[in-house]
């Protein structure tokens, strides 16, 4: 009971002092802006990099062309130590690890880059050889026609999947056909704000007749291929398909020189048998092999690995939060000593006329608390509105906003509010009434 | 019952001792309007902050209704202004940024006493001090006697036995000090002991006893 009167005498108080109370918030909701976008940076740097290195589902296993040192804490170090060597995984692998229990399905991957005609276009490509899961486990959607079926693959059917790129630059779409020796079209060459300025315009550029290559021919290497699909663009860089021609892995072994996979994913069952499958997937293709010149990776370690590399963001992010909390803290703190030392007579009437020193320690406690929070809920809403309005508008960079992370900015405010909030209130309950009340 | 025994208090200030009260004894009985005048600097004030508990004696008894308020602790002498001490000042000390209505409110608010209808008690005495149509006002925006007025109901909001004034009408004119009499004089009748700190003859001249203080003691 008396702690909601002190409570609600704090809220007066705020709002007696309304405007020294505004700009003492100024620098706590300023400091919880900045944490939350800091936050949301960090999260997206990660989302991005998850993205990017292959979203390896929790049931899939990686399996890739040389070998990933351990490094000094045990952990598998994809950094700098990854050996490059030619890869020597051939398709033979794959039928082993098909053949180990609780595997459901081995789509292994061929690559090279190669040139794409059709008609005047022709492009560079990059050439890739897989089976009928390919678009699954890629999380390739099709925008026009079919993938390739396991039957078309089995009896090395002719037939190619197009991403989106090459099937734009070899419509002569794309801003200039790739004819030349790289020519393989980036979409993040262009910088942010041109990209930004093409999502705004999407709505007035007049679409070119809408043509397609599903049903026609193309040559790739002396061969013809029908196109049977297109896929849609998958803006993700490491693992984008943009750029792919996809034949079945049966057909590209048959047509060119491609032989060894440069890289391999393996599901499971399930997520149990993952361990015990990723053991057998490792000495599957070791018989093969008579130097360990693979490697077997699970989600965990490709997590971990990344978690490694945030880890330095989360650290100076952590430095940069506790920094920019202490300062707005100690600013209210000090606006706060100047409050009380200003009502040194209001201390005194308050006391003279039966307030007890729990009372106004308890009054000019809460004061500093609700000030904190609610600066805190201020600078979180503007960073939360600051983030909406970015990702509706900046598409080169996704800012992500975590729960926790707004959980933590408004429970790191209640800490602040709270230990700044001693020192104030102690020496506000400390006065002596008759002191107080003499005092000019 | 008011009793004073042996009163002593003094103040240290950097290396100096000032003696204020000497010592002081002083009976007042329930209900009497006592006056006590002296001259500027003669402890006065320091004498009727002890009266109210807002500060102690060195040395000396103080009981109040029975009970030897000198042997208090904190808390209870908290109780204690809250309960049955109204006080009045010279400089009004009302909360500058808290409305005239909220001001006399806050003895409720710290109250320890069940008094029922906080808002229409507040109502009546601003009624009864003629700032009913103030009630929503800053302090600043009242006259002097407008402020006292206020800070009279403040006083009286928690039915005291005892009201205290430090030169209740120091700051006031002729006029108005006369209207803060009349107040006080209503107070008394109604049974209320007042014990008022004053220069002015005047207003000595409507208590039933007047208190000189001299030289660290009473005369
Ligand atoms: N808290 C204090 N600390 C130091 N000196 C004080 C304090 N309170 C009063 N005094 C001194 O005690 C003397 C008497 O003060 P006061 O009781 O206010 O006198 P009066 O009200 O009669 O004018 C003054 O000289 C004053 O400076
Ligand atoms: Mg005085």
């Amino acid at each position: 009971m008396r702690l909601g009167n002190a409570l609600k005498l704090a809220c007066f108080g705020l709002w007696a002092n309304k405007f020294r109370v505004l700009s003492a918030m100024m620098g706590i909701v300023i400091g919880l802006f900045a944490v939350i976008v800091l936050i949301a940076i960090a999260v997206g740097v990660k989302d991005t990099l998850l993205k990017q290195m292959g979203s390896l589902g929790a049931e899939q296993i990686l399996v890739m062309p040389g070998r990933v040192l351990d490094s000094a804490n045990g952990q598998k170090d994809f950094l700098s130590g990854i050996t490059s060597v030619p890869s020597t995984l051939t398709y033979e692998d794959a039928k082993a690890v098909e053949a180990v229990p609780n595997v459901k399905s081995v789509i292994p991957q061929l690559e090279t880059v190669s040139k794409a005609v059709y008609e005047e276009q022709n492009v560079q490509a990059v050439l890739v050889g897989s089976t009928h899961q390919y678009s699954r486990v890629q999380h390739a959607d099709l925008a026009e026609g079919r993938f390739f079926t396991e039957e078309e693959q089995q009896s090395k059917k002719n037939v190619i999947v197009l991403g989106s790129n090459i099937h734009d630059a070899l419509l002569g779409k794309a801003a200039e056909p790739q004819s030349g020796s790289t020519g393989i079209p980036a979409p993040q060459e262009k910088t942010w704000w041109q990209r930004a300025l093409d999502s705004l315009m999407a709505g007035t550029v007049v679409s070119a007749e809408e043509k397609t290559l599903v049903g026609q021919k193309l040559t790739i290497g002396e061969k013809e291929y029908t196109v049977i699909g297109v896929l849609k663009p998958n803006a993700t860089l490491g693992s984008s398909t943009d750029n792919n021609v996809i034949m079945p892995i049966e057909t590209a072994l048959a047509n060119t020189d491609m032989k060894y996979l440069n890289k391999m994913i393996v599901e499971a069952n399930s997520t149990e048998v993952i361990d015990e499958v990723d053991g057998a997937v490792f000495s599957a293709i070791k018989q093969n092999h008579k130097e360990i010149d693979f490697s077997v990776v699970k989600q965990d370690q490709m997590l971990g690995a990344i978690d490694n590399v945030t880890v330095i963001l989360q650290v100076m992010l952590l430095g940069i939060t506790a920094v920019a909390l202490f300062i707005s803290g100690t600013g209210i703190m000090n606006v706060m000593v100047m409050s009380v030392r200003e009502r040194t007579r209001e201390i005194g009437i308050r006391k003279a006329i039966g307030a007890t020193t729990f009372e106004i320690m308890a009054q000019f406690f809460f004061e500093t608390l609700l000030l904190c929070v609610i600066g805190g809920l201020f600078g979180t809403g503007l960073g939360y509105a600051f983030i909406e309005l970015w990702n509706q508008y900046i598409e080169a960079f996704t800012l992500t906003l975590p729960l926790w992370a707004i959980q933590l900015a408004l429970g790191s405010t209640v800490v602040i509010g709270g230990l700044f909030g001693i020192y104030p209130a102690l020496k506000a309950a400390r006065m002596k009434p008759s002191h107080a009340l003499r005092f000019e | 019952m008011i009793t004073l025994r042996r009163v002593q208090k003094a103040f240290q200030t950097g290396s100096s001792r000032q003696d204020i009260l000497h010592s002081v004894d002083l009976r007042i009985d329930p209900g009497e309007y006592v006056a006590i005048m002296g001259k500027s600097g003669s402890g006065k004030s320091t004498l009727l902050n002890i009266l109210g508990a807002l500060d102690s004696a060195d040395s000396g008894e103080y009981i109040l209704a029975g009970k030897p308020v000198h042997k208090m602790r904190q808390s209870k002498r908290t109780a204690l202004r809250n309960t049955e001490i109204g006080f009045v000042f010279q400089q009004f000390q009302l909360i500058p940024n808290l409305s005239v209505y909220q001001n006399v409110l806050l003895p409720l608010t710290y109250g320890r006493k069940k008094l029922g209808r906080k808002k229409a008690r507040v109502l009546q005495l601003l009624e009864e001090v003629g700032l009913a149509d103030k009630k929503k006002q800053k302090p600043s925006r009242l006259s002097g006697g407008e402020k006292q007025r206020a800070a009279i109901a403040r006083a009286l909001v928690n039915e005291p036995s005892i009201l205290l004034a430090d030169e209740p009408t120091g700051s006031l004119d002729e006029a108005t000090t006369e209207t803060i009499l009349q107040l006080f004089d209503r107070v008394h009748q109604q049974g209320t002991t007042i014990v008022v700190i004053t220069h002015d003859q005047e207003v000595a001249d409507r208590a039933q006893r007047v208190i000189h203080l001299k030289d660290g003691a009473l005369a």
